[in-house]
């Protein structure tokens, strides 16, 4: 029985992996760079792995979300602050997923993805008002495994494998491409993989499934297993575009192309596949992102939250959910290319990462909360290492961006 | 009956603000906003309450932003600034437990309205999804 | 008098140098009871050169964590002074203290 819940836990953490943000960067990446920035998405899939750990042990030991903590660890003040950056970046985000639901619906159905957008909200919203969590959290994972069908293709194209890891490990970027561009995506990819609202959603979801210490072995397998293998997804992603779209100079501004190596690989039935996972992983992932704008606001102001309780008996945290909601959809609906939106708000979250990643370093550290559960040196002195790395990434996002003009 | 051990040390700011106040059925109520005190013997000060809500939060938020945030809340409140006494705190910890109800504390006025007027009126807001 | 108009009040000697802020107020339970608990008896005022907060902790001897905190959180606590709450002659603002 344990081992059908690790199974379970690792098979969802996999499929939940990728979200939109993951699907149109490592895509465009792969199109325009090759494997040449697959450094960054491995990178980034470690620093996930840490700090989703971190969060998650905080959560199963404490049963406590991190924004509550942050609060009690910041003051007031510092905690208002990063609670609008946060607040905002994973807005964006839930802004992106919805977006990306309605293209990949678009993509299924020839139906304008502007008349599924507010379909698409309804829906998001019933799930999170009804839905019982577990089961919102491995449906949503479970068919994004699906995207494997990325993978599938991969190994049908009969790449030259050789080549591939050529360029992966030299980080072999093309001549012809400057230096502020190829860093400037791989802040991007780095944001990609390491969303901030991620750790919200991890720790407040170990919360909402009740996690104690003796799931803290599920918990590490999800992320120390789980994740990894959906960083495989992304990085088929962007070798599938390496090898279809980029000998063709196809330059990826729209979701469809991203699917196209699968459709040239596995036909109609790949697609198919594909588009599973599509509306899968964006309809997850809009699910955590709405979800994870509720937890924030409502766990540093200290109002109930979380679907373990009526809806009723967390009015607050359900109304602010509803408002972002309303708030996100309008701004798909100014028919804002959704895939420019994908394309900011992967950067901007790499903007706020160390506000969101500093306190649950200190936190994850502190007897007082964690008992004998702190980190231990390795896992210190990784995270060390890495919040140094975030830091380097999100001062160096703005300048970059204004810079390269969004990655010309 | 043996010695008084020596009390418990607590800091303030580091151990009992800003900390999740918990009721007796494990609902989370507030943040301890701030604290007040009361005087006793020889100028010693005892924490005699939580502060709860905007009002309490404004002063330590700080700055200007702290100015507005009391000046909106100032204009909007109907009733006093919510508190809870001391006494009612039964154990501090990682958070606060206090022994009544949420409802029996009635700290949250915003919460309750919120409750009656937007969610209470949508279907399915009494089933908890499990 | 709220917990609030204390923290971060500027804090002088008794010539009125200034010694810092109030960083936290450090109480003990040893007061009358209240309800079910001895109630929290402001015993000493923890006073710091900056205001740095409560994110890092104060002087824990057994301050855990990467190396990179244990050295900021000496650095910025050094000046760290604990003064007894008898020692404060006004309370101000600006406290003053019997030093």
């Amino acid at each position: 029985m344990k081992f059908l819940q690790i199974a379970l836990g690792i098979l969802t953490a996999i499929g939940g992996f990728v979200d939109i943000g993951d699907l149109v960067t490592n895509g465009l990446v792969g199109a325009r760079y090759g494997m040449s920035l697959a450094w960054a998405t491995v990178l980034g899939m470690i620093g996930i792995v840490l700090f989703a750990e971190m969060s998650g042990r905080v959560a199963a030991v404490t049963g406590r979300g991190t924004f509550d903590l942050v609060r009690e660890r910041l003051g007031p003040r510092a905690g208002l602050a990063n609670l609008i950056a946060s607040f905002l970046v994973t807005a964006l985000t839930f802004t992106a997923e919805i977006g990306g639901v309605a293209l990949s619906l678009e993509l299924a159905t020839s139906v304008n993805y502007l008349l599924w957008v507010p379909l698409v909200g309804l829906l998001v919203w019933l799930v999170i008002w009804r839905v019982k969590f577990s089961l919102l959290e491995n449906g949503a994972g479970l068919l994004g495994l699906a995207l494997v069908v990325f993978g599938v293709a991969l190994w049908k194209l009969h790449p030259d494998w050789g080549s591939l890891v050529h360029q992966a490990a030299t980080a072999a970027k093309p001549p012809i491409e400057n230096l502020p561009s190829y860093f400037y995506y791989a802040i991007a990819l780095f944001g990609a993989a390491m969303t901030p609202y991620e750790v919200f959603f991890f720790s407040s979801g170990g919360v909402e499934e009740g996690w104690s210490k003796k799931d803290l072995m599920i918990e590490r397998a999800n992320v120390f297993i789980g994740f990894p293998l959906g960083a495989l997804i992304s990085l088929s992603i962007a070798a599938c575009a390496t090898i279809v779209l980029k000998p063709l100079g196809i330059q990826v501004d729209q979701l469809g192309q991203v699917g196209l190596p699968v459709a040239f690989a596995l036909g109609k039935i790949g697609i198919a596949v594909a588009l599973i996972g599509f509306i899968a992983a964006t309809f997850g992932a809009a699910l955590e992102t709405g979800l994870s704008c509720g937890y924030s606001i409502a766990q540093y102001f200290g109002w109930q939250w979380g679907k373990f309780v009526k809806p009723r008996e967390a009015s607050r945290f359900h109304v602010s959910v509803l408002l972002t909601l309303l708030v996100a959809i309008g701004f798909v609906l100014t028919t804002t290319d959704p895939v420019k939106i994908t394309e900011y708000s992967v950067v901007f979250s790499a903007l706020a990462l160390p506000l969101t990643y500093f306190p649950i370093l200190v936190i994850s550290n502190d007897p007082d909360y964690m008992g004998e559960k702190t980190n231990g040196r390795l896992m210190n002195g990784a995270a060390t290492i890495f919040f140094i790395i975030i830091t380097i990434a999100s001062l160096a996002a703005i300048p970059l961006m204004i810079w390269t003009k969004a990655g010309q | 009956m043996t010695n008084k051990p020596p009390g418990r040390v607590i800091d303030l700011d580091l151990h009992l603000l800003d900390r999740q106040v918990v009721d007796r059925d494990g609902k989370f109520v507030c943040k301890v906003d701030d604290l007040e005190f009361e005087r006793g013997e020889n100028g010693a000060l005892y924490v005699a309450k939580i502060l709860v809500g905007p009002r309490a939060r404004a002063q330590r938020v700080g700055g200007r932003i702290g100015v507005w945030i009391r000046s909106i809340a100032e204009r909007l409140a109907t009733e006093p600034m919510p508190t809870i006494d001391i006494a009612s705190v039964i154990e501090i910890g990682s958070d606060v437990k206090v022994a009544a109800s949420r409802d029996e504390l009635d700290v949250d006025p915003l919460e309750d309205w919120v409750r009656d007027h937007i969610v209470s009126r949508v279907p399915g807001s009494r089933h908890a999804s499990k | 008098m709220r917990a609030s108009d204390l923290i971060g009040r500027e804090v002088v000697d008794a010539r009125g140098a200034p010694l810092g802020v109030i960083t936290d107020l450090r109480c003990i339970q040893d007061g009358p009871l209240r309800g079910t608990q001895a109630s929290l008896r402001v015993d000493s005022v923890l006073v710091s050169r900056h205001h740095t907060g409560k994110l890092l902790g104060y002087d824990r001897r057994d301050q855990q964590g990467p190396w990179l905190f244990r050295v900021v959180v000496r650095r910025l606590h050094r000046h760290l002074q604990v003064i007894p709450w008898e020692d404060v002659t006004d309370e101000g603002p600006p406290l003053r203290v019997r030093r």
